[in-house]
């Protein structure tokens, strides 16, 4: 037994090491690509202009700097852009959670004439490309005389969150028994009621993650932003475009610290929610 | 080439502009009183109009043409309101404005933009603004489409070729090159001589590769004939493009490379030769670490292919158009107003070295005395050719599809220059339409 079990035991350790080795080796490249372009934003960021375009370029900064975040808290347009997009993220996000649960809850739990018809139209809003809704869109609002308002953004966001936040709450709802509203309606509640006092304190996780969804959608778009609203309600992205990118300049390691810092408030939302948003975006996958 | 053709290289571009360093008197500024504009409405509630552009957002000039907004609006009984852009999306944010019937007020403009927003049929004839005010004759036909002035000029330069002299002196170069063999023996010279340095910065990055274009008129090629026939595929850009790609292939230019690129490494005396607008210098000696580097710089008249040719440039500039609506005569005055009375054209080019479009403003001490807009003027601009795309309401379209050809050339997946453009002519001629 000692003679065969050896030879086997020791392939079974190496092939195990192997395995280690293999493992560990894709999860560092993987790593590499996900935190590579991040530490070369935050070295930018700190390196003086001078050395940001230096040739060769080298890893680490040969001089610290942080003239760059301080250009960013000193430019009071900034501040704008940054209030602007805190103030249609979070209304569109709101927005499609309000509307996204009544649908979604409508999709799961009712059956109506036309019911799957709906669910795939809502579906079809995130099959056109975007550039080509915004001719239409920017042609509808400028007859309506809402362009360069907040509402023409919170408007067309939500046109584009609601159809994912809308499917991914109704994965969630269908998880939820069925039993659970009926005890609900035994015990005279409304339909009110049961989504309100019921089915919204369950689908909590969802909401975290279609909400943060629906956030990033208004916090990180371009065009939109750019097109249908003037400089004083221009959100984050057309805003460091426009401050930072231009026919003669390119301020690169002012644009990576203004990036990095704009950041922080989705990093911190993902910190503080994360087990929410991945059991809220886990929870639809899977038919129980 | 077609009459208008003919007269947009703005041969007298450069001439003009070389009577700045020609010397003569400077002619006396007009007082802003003397000057036959219309006069502005006489309503007692101030204008309101859009001014919209990427200049009143960018960098040095932003404060510069937000002063002169606010200045003007005081004195004039106007407000101008600001809607900037950053540069390379304007054109799509004014041609949606356009259609969507929202555009109004002054705009700026790249040259090479005018066709196709004149073809949204928006904008306002500036015919009567154009007259008495001194512009150039180059500047006023780079605001004309089909002989309507629908521009007034701000600023007529062209893109050339710069040098760093200090690198040509180190590896021997000891005059510039003037003819196209001249010019490679240079830059197999300065590789030899320093293999760190890039000898020829130019532009192989797809989305800037309508650099091309100087190259192809050097080779003897029209682009678009006289008769309105794209010429792509024939001799002159076939041999061109053959000899960019040799280039590249010899390790005298670097791959993916463009305009931000070379200047930041021109900036750093790692590049001997580049193209680029004629405001390069303020640009590339911003945060250089070669401290004298602005005594350095030459602008050098492009190579030819054989000696008595004529350099080719590419001829550069911003417009101010109006479009149609309220208040346009209110923003056509202030779109005169920018771009002729002398104090502000001329304060505009100490500030940002963008060379005025009015004759006195050319003449001005200041501007004559700056001998490297002089020199640029006279070696450059005076023979420069303006985009032959421009013309055309889908110029930008024209212009991506030769980019895209060249690039698939440069990077190997079209196995001929001769095949790249014609396919580039086959595409681009539909649009001619």
């Amino acid at each position: 037994m000692k003679t065969t079990s050896g030879p086997w035991m020791a392939t079974r350790a190496s092939e195990r090491a192997l395995g280690r080795i293999g493992l560990y080796a894709a999860l560092a490249l993987a790593m590499f690509f996900a935190f590579f372009p991040i530490y070369w934003m935050l070295v930018t960021s700190l390196r003086p202009n001078s050395e940001v375009f230096a040739f060769p370029p080298s890893l680490l900064p040969q001089t610290l700097t942080l003239e760059h975040y301080a250009n960013f808290i000193k430019n009071p347009q900034l501040l704008v852009y940054l209030g602007n997009s805190v103030l249609v993220a979070t209304t569109t996000a709101l927005v499609s959670l309000i509307i996204s649960v009544y649908a979604a809850y409508s999709f799961s739990k009712f059956r109506y004439t036309g019911r799957r018809a709906l669910m795939f139209l809502v579906l079809s809003a995130q099959m056109f490309p975007q550039a080509l809704l915004l001719i239409s869109l920017y042609l509808m609002f400028s007859e309506l005389k809402m362009l360069d308002t907040y509402a023409v953004l919170v408007l067309s966001f939500t046109t584009f969150t609601l159809p994912l936040c809308i499917w991914m709450l109704k994965g969630y709802f269908d998880h939820i028994p069925t039993d659970l509203i009926e005890a609900a309606k035994i015990d005279g509640a409304g339909q009110m009621q049961i989504i309100h006092r019921i089915l919204v304190p369950i689908v909590r996780p969802a909401l975290v993650a279609t909400g943060i969804f629906a956030f990033m959608r208004g916090w990180n778009d371009f065009i939109y932003a750019l097109t249908l609203v003037g400089k004083s309600k221009q959100t984050l992205p057309p805003g460091l475009v426009l401050t930072y990118i231009g026919e003669f300049q390119s301020q690169w390691a002012d644009m990576m610290a203004a990036s990095l810092l704009v950041s922080l408030p989705l990093v911190i939302a993902f910190i503080l929610f994360q087990r929410q948003i991945v059991s809220g975006l886990t929870a639809g996958a899977v038919k129980g | 080439m077609n009459a208008q053709q003919l007269t947009r290289p703005l041969i007298a571009a450069g001439l003009l502009m070389g009577t700045i360093a020609c010397g003569g008197q400077a002619a006396a500024p007009p007082p802003a009183a003397a000057t036959k504009a219309p006069a502005p409405p006489a309503a007692a509630a101030p204008a309101e109009f859009t001014f919209t552009g990427w200049a009143i957002n960018e960098g040095a000039s932003k404060e510069v043409v937000t002063g002169y907004m606010k200045a003007y609006g005081a004195s004039k009984n106007a407000v101008i309101k600001e809607q900037p852009f950053p540069f390379g999306e304007e054109l799509n944010q004014l041609v949606l404005q356009a259609s969507g019937g929202s555009a109004q007020g002054a705009a700026q403009l790249d040259i090479a933009w005018l066709a196709t927003m004149a073809a949204t049929g928006k904008l306002k004839d500036l015919s009567a603004y154009a007259k008495d005010r001194g512009y150039t004759q180059a500047g006023l036909l780079s605001g004309q489409v089909k002989g309507v002035q629908y521009g007034l000029p701000w600023t007529t330069g062209s893109i050339g070729m710069a040098a760093n002299k200090q690198l040509l002196d180190a590896a021997g170069v000891t005059s510039m090159p003037k003819t196209v063999a001249e010019f490679e023996t240079a830059l197999l010279k300065i590789k030899k001589s320093n293999p760190d340095v890039i000898p020829y910065a130019g532009m192989t990055a797809a989305a800037q590769l309508k650099d091309i274009l100087f190259w192809i008129w050097t080779f003897g090629g029209t682009v678009i004939d006289n008769k309105g026939n794209v010429t792509l595929g024939d001799a002159g850009s076939v041999a061109a493009l053959e000899w960019y790609k040799s280039l590249l292939d010899r390790g005298l230019m670097n791959k993916e490379m463009d305009r931000f690129t070379a200047r930041q490494l021109f900036s750093q005396g790692k590049v001997a030769f580049y193209d680029d607008a004629i405001v390069m210098k303020g640009i590339v000696t911003k945060d250089s670490p070669v401290k004298n580097l602005g005594d350095l710089i030459v602008p050098v008249a492009r190579p030819v292919l054989k000696e008595g040719d004529k350099p080719q440039a590419l001829l550069w500039g911003h417009i101010v158009v109006v479009f149609e609506g309220k208040n346009a005569d209110a923003a056509a005055q202030w779109a005169q107003f920018l771009t002729s009375d002398l104090a502000t054209t001329t304060n505009y080019f100490e500030k940002l070295a963008l060379p005025p479009t009015t004759d006195a403003a050319l003449k001005a001490d200041l501007v004559k005395k700056d001998s490297f807009t002089s020199d640029w003027s006279s070696k450059i601009t005076a023979t420069a050719n303006a985009n032959p795309f421009a013309l055309y309401a889908a110029s930008a379209r024209m212009e991506s599809i030769l980019t895209e050809r060249v690039n698939a050339y440069l990077v190997g997946s079209v196995p001929t220059a001769k095949a790249a453009l014609d396919k580039a002519a086959a595409d681009i001629t539909p649009l001619l339409k």
